[in-house]
């Protein structure tokens, strides 16, 4: 029986070509969009899930809360894991930090191999076994137990030595460790939510630090992971959390503390913390992203639903003839679904095509490694075969169920053969179509403007024509003074300062205890230590007070800077009234000397809150702190700047590589999520509506076959071109508009749930409602029209005698 | 074979109702050729549908096979259908996308033949009818004459005990025509009992009876001699 459906299907597939055509070209478009979109999210989804204890491994998470100023930090004190090892050994397996004197990069030397690496770690011997990584060569149980040990990827294995054996060579750690390779493994997956490319020994932080770890329980600069007993309840770890506060913090901070566990596997869709070792993806982008892929699937589906309904009159004899000589509704329905899932097959096949031409673009795109081969896999295989019997079923359903149901008498008396052309249902169908349509045109505009909004707002400071160059450790940083004075006589450079964060980016927290807050305790207000012309260099404004000056020695000890949230934050009158105000630091007494506007010192997504800038004194505060030169130069001469600070640079530090960005650009990556979601939502967008358009081409054609005498007659009773394009247009553009009525308010409520992911967001512009509404107009109008200039075309005498 | 018992059938639009059968009552024997005649409207196909099974009645009886039919669902009356009943159409209704062979085989099919009994099958009946020849050619690659050879060959392909021929030689020339009768005819002569629905006198002649619908009533049942008046 199967044979015979297979035939028939054949042949109504190669008879209706046209139709065929149009099915299967959006079919498969839509398969390989989905297909796609459904890799994005299985990489996406199966971060550091290939640890083999990956779901009882977690993350320590550290919150500050001083009245709604804080942090929230990915990282704890050195003292938290082993301690809570030794807390709960009944539900603690393992424990390990991950360290990296918070640089933004280590410089690391092997002969004339000189690298700036940003993926240097230090972390315990349990390393290995918390996280599984394969070992090329070395002992994953010995390798981190020595002094200066170092353990590295096939990848900087390859960029140090060559094809020299790597085991057992001395690399050079910020001309201060000799660290000797002990072990090199397979290169660190991709889907992890921290790459690196060396783990060095926690001994030899150790025995930098003079034989033993720093004990504060202040200081949080360790990613600490546990890894839990297998049947330990973390929720039972948590609830235990307070009491180990108390037990352990300082008095004076225990109640503005508090500590949480994270899955290892939710992190890289799930956290936003501060000192994240890299910047994590947003699970909200991946239900967007799979929203999209559904709807893309739908919209193709539809067009099959749409096209094998409209077109039933031609089959509605065939099907009146096998129910007459004794077929059941039910093999009628079997056959129709027979038809749809091998024309889903066939479009199947034409995807994994359009897959496999357009994956290496697709990786490029979205900074991916997904390999055609992953499809290969038995869960995939499996996943395809359901996808295509699945499609195959949405897509048949509709036709199935429609046509079977036709009653032989009437079809075989002719009652049906017309009767497609009504058809409320596949209004119904056009109309989601071109209400999903609509409503992703909406969301693209409003995603495009507020990633507009985001990279023009107003930040508080001028993020334009700043230099931003890394001199953590750097001989630039031990002269900064006289280095400052170099390069600030150079004509196109207008200021310099220094940072320890970029700013605008990220920034730590530090203690202060302001005037009226008790003696014994500090408070932990997000800060950034700055150097002289810090305000002038980010164009940031002074609204009372003063900016540090050079020429008063007692500034960077005795005085402080803070914004005008701040000066809210205190309760404080207003910004003069602040200024005096005793803000003692751990460099003693300090004093309010100027208060600045608001900025915003991380991303958009966080409200610009209160602030402080302080400058450091002594050499060795200043020497850690002073992370980042920042340059600002005259607009144009970007060249000229940047080769002029190489020079200067390579005088004064001989043995690192100079490197520079811009700060704007830096600015631009805490947005990368929003844009890669914005141009993927682009293209996305784009081609639903082309399948969406290619589906109405297609319902068009038909209808002005269905209608093709009508016409003839129109034209011999003296109808001209544009009423018939009117004619065949109208009913289209009816459906139009009411898509659009329903697109509106849910494109609007699905925008404004998705703009209060940030803290600071463009209104919802009422235009870009038009602009789409138009869009889909003027797209249905013209395939619309165009197809109905044609059958205007036709000789009437033809038609008429052909009918 | 088959009995009717003050059969009724009734159409009814929004505005309109019409009574398209009025208490038909007549029966048809094993083995007999029965014509039924009338004018255009008086109700024919809409009898001949039901006696297919292809429609239910509005109200009375039909006993198919001493089986009260009457209220069978779709489902039932699809089985009885496809193993008692053959139809052959005027305007032939093959599947133009199935070939001679595969238009003959579709009923073997839903029955639940095999492959080699369905070949089988349809190999005898293409030649009973003499179109075997053809057997891999499409509906339209055929004369009219003998896209109804085919159909009468998907009709008997079953072995039914009734044909039910709707106008069978309404779209045929007279020569083509005369051969579909005769092939009925001869069907008939081996038992297989034949209703036909027609408007020619001469077709008429090879049944055995003829029934005169008017106005959906019977008016008159006779055996050779009303062909005459």
């Amino acid at each position: 029986m199967w044979k015979i459906y297979i035939k028939s299907a054949f042949r109504n597939i190669i008879k209706q070509k046209f139709y065929t055509f149009i099915n299967i070209t959006g079919l498969s478009i839509g398969i390989a969009c989905f297909i796609l979109i459904g890799l994005y999210i299985t990489d996406e989804l199966s971060y550091d899930k290939y640890h083999e204890k990956a779901g009882r491994i977690y993350r320590v998470v550290n919150v500050y809360d001083f009245n709604g100023v804080g942090e929230n930090s990915a990282s704890a004190p050195f003292p938290v894991a082993f301690t809570m090892k030794e807390e709960y050994p009944g539900m603690i397996e393992n424990v390990v930090r991950v360290f990296n004197f918070q640089a933004p990069r280590s410089l690391v030397v092997y002969k004339e191999h000189k690298f700036n690496e940003r993926n240097f770690f230090f972390a315990d011997s349990t390393f290995f076994e918390v996280f599984d990584h394969e070992f090329v060569e070395g002992d994953p149980e010995t390798a981190l137990n020595e002094i200066n040990s170092v353990v590295i990827t096939e990848k900087a294995a390859r960029k140090y030595f060559g094809e020299e054996e790597p085991l057992g060579k001395i690399l050079r750690f910020e001309s201060a460790l000799n660290l000797k390779v002990t072990g090199v493994i397979k290169d660190v997956p991709v889907q992890s939510h921290f790459n690196f490319d060396f783990i060095a020994s926690m001994a030899s932080v150790r025995n930098m630090y003079g034989g033993s770890l720093p004990r504060t329980w202040v200081w949080n600069p360790c990613w600490t992971y546990l890894v839990l007993k297998k049947k330990a309840d973390p929720e039972k770890l948590e609830a235990a959390f307070p009491d180990f506060v108390n037990k352990f913090f300082y008095d004076a901070e225990k109640e503005n503390i508090s500590l949480y566990l994270q899955p290892l596997t939710d992190i890289h869709l799930k956290s936003k913390l501060d000192y994240e070792i890299e910047p994590n993806n947003s699970i909200s982008n991946i239900y967007i992203l799979a929203a999209i892929g559904i709807f893309m699937l739908l919209i193709a589906g539809i067009n099959f639903m749409n096209l094998a309904t409209a077109t039933s009159s031609g089959r509605s004899r065939e099907i009146g003839i096998k129910k007459v000589v004794g077929a059941y509704r039910g093999q009628i329905i079997r056959q129709f679904f027979g038809e749809s899932i091998l024309l889903t097959f066939f479009a199947m096949v034409l995807a994994l095509l359009i897959v496999e031409l357009i994956l290496p673009a697709f990786n490029t795109f979205t900074g991916k490694e997904i390999s055609l081969s992953v499809l290969l896999q038995p869960a995939y295989i499996a996943a395809l075969i359901l996808l295509v019997l699945i499609s195959g079923i949405f897509s048949g359903f509709y036709p199935a169920v429609y046509l079977s149901s036709f009653r032989p008498v009437s079809v075989l008396k002719g009652k049906i053969s017309k009767g497609a052309k009504s058809g409320l249902g596949r209004k119904v169908l056009v109309v989601l179509q071109f209400a999903i349509s609509i409503a992703l045109i909406i969301a693209t505009f409003v995603a495009f403007d507020q990633i507009r909004y985001m990279r023009s707002a107003d930040l508080g400071f001028n993020k334009e024509h700043v230099i931003i160059v890394p001199i953590n450790r750097t001989a630039v940083a031990g002269q900064y003074p006289a280095f400052k004075r170099e390069i600030e006589n150079n004509a196109n450079i207008i200021s310099a300062t220094t940072v320890d964060d970029i700013f605008g980016s990220a920034h730590n927290t530090h203690e202060f205890r302001p005037e009226g807050f008790p003696e014994d305790k500090w408070n932990f207000y997000p800060a950034l230590v700055v150097a002289y012309d810090f305000v002038k260099t980010f164009g940031i404004k002074i609204i009372a007070g003063r900016d540090y000056n050079e020429a008063n020695k007692t500034d960077p000890v005795k005085g402080i800077l803070i914004n005008e949230a701040m000066v809210r934050h205190m309760g404080w009158e207003n910004p003069e009234a602040s200024l005096g105000k005793k803000f003692k630091s751990l460099q003693g007494d300090e004093r309010v000397i100027g208060v600045t506007n608001n900025f915003n010192a991380t991303s958009l997504h966080e409200a610009a809150g209160p602030f402080v800038l302080n400058m450091k004194e002594t050499p060795g505060a200043i020497m850690f702190f002073t992370k980042y030169l920042c340059v600002r130069y005259i607009p144009g001469n970007e060249k000229e700047v940047i080769s002029f600070l190489a020079s200067r640079w390579n005088e004064y530090e001989k043995e690192r590589p100079f490197e520079y960005s811009f700060l704007g650009d830096e600015l631009s990556k805490l947005y990368k999520d929003e844009e890669n979601l914005g141009r993927l939502s682009v293209i996305f967008t784009f081609l639903i509506i082309f399948i969406a358009a290619l589906g109405l081409f297609g319902l068009a054609s038909f209808m002005a076959e269905q209608r093709t005498k009508e016409i003839g007659i129109r034209k011999v009773l003296g109808a001209g071109v544009g009423s018939i394009i009117r004619i065949i247009s109208a009913e289209f553009i009816k459906l139009v508009i009411v898509a659009t009525i329903i697109a509106w308010p849910i494109s609007y409520l699905l925008m404004d749930t998705w703009l209060q992911d940030f803290a600071y967001r463009t209104s919802i512009n009422y235009l870009f409602f038009i602009y789409a509404a138009l869009i889909a107009l003027a797209i249905a109008m013209m395939i619309t029209s165009a197809r109905a200039y044609f059958a205007s075309q036709t000789n009437p005498v033809d038609t008429l005698k052909y009918e | 074979m088959l009995r009717t018992e003050e059969l009724s059938k009734v159409f009814r639009t929004d505005e309109v109702e019409t009574t398209a059968l009025n208490k038909v009552s007549f029966e048809v024997q094993k083995g007999e050729f029965v014509a039924i005649m009338g004018p255009s409207g008086c109700g024919k196909s809409t009898l001949l549908n039901i006696l297919g099974l292809l429609d239910n009645p509005t109200s009375g009886n039909y006993y198919f096979l001493n089986n009260e039919v009457s209220g069978h669902s779709e489902k039932q009356r699809a089985k009885l259908r496809k193993q008692n009943i053959g139809f052959v159409f005027q305007n032939f209704n093959l599947i133009d996308e199935l070939n001679v062979f595969e238009n003959v085989e579709l009923p073997l099919i839903y029955l639940g033949f095999n492959a080699s009994d369905r070949k089988e099958r349809v190999q005898e009946v293409l030649e009973q009818v003499k179109i075997a020849h053809r057997a891999k050619h499409f509906p339209l690659q055929l004369s009219g004459g003998q896209q109804q050879r085919v159909a009468v060959a998907r009709a008997l392909v079953a072995k039914p005990h009734l044909i039910l021929a709707d106008e069978p030689t309404g779209n045929l020339d007279s020569s083509h025509g005369e051969e579909i009768m005769g092939l009925l005819d001869n069907l008939n002569q081996n038992g297989t009992t034949i209703v036909m629905v027609t408007h020619s006198v001469r077709d008429a002649e090879y049944a055995q009876r003829i029934v005169r619908l008017f106005d959906g009533e019977v008016i008159n049942e006779n055996i050779k001699e009303a062909v005459a008046v």
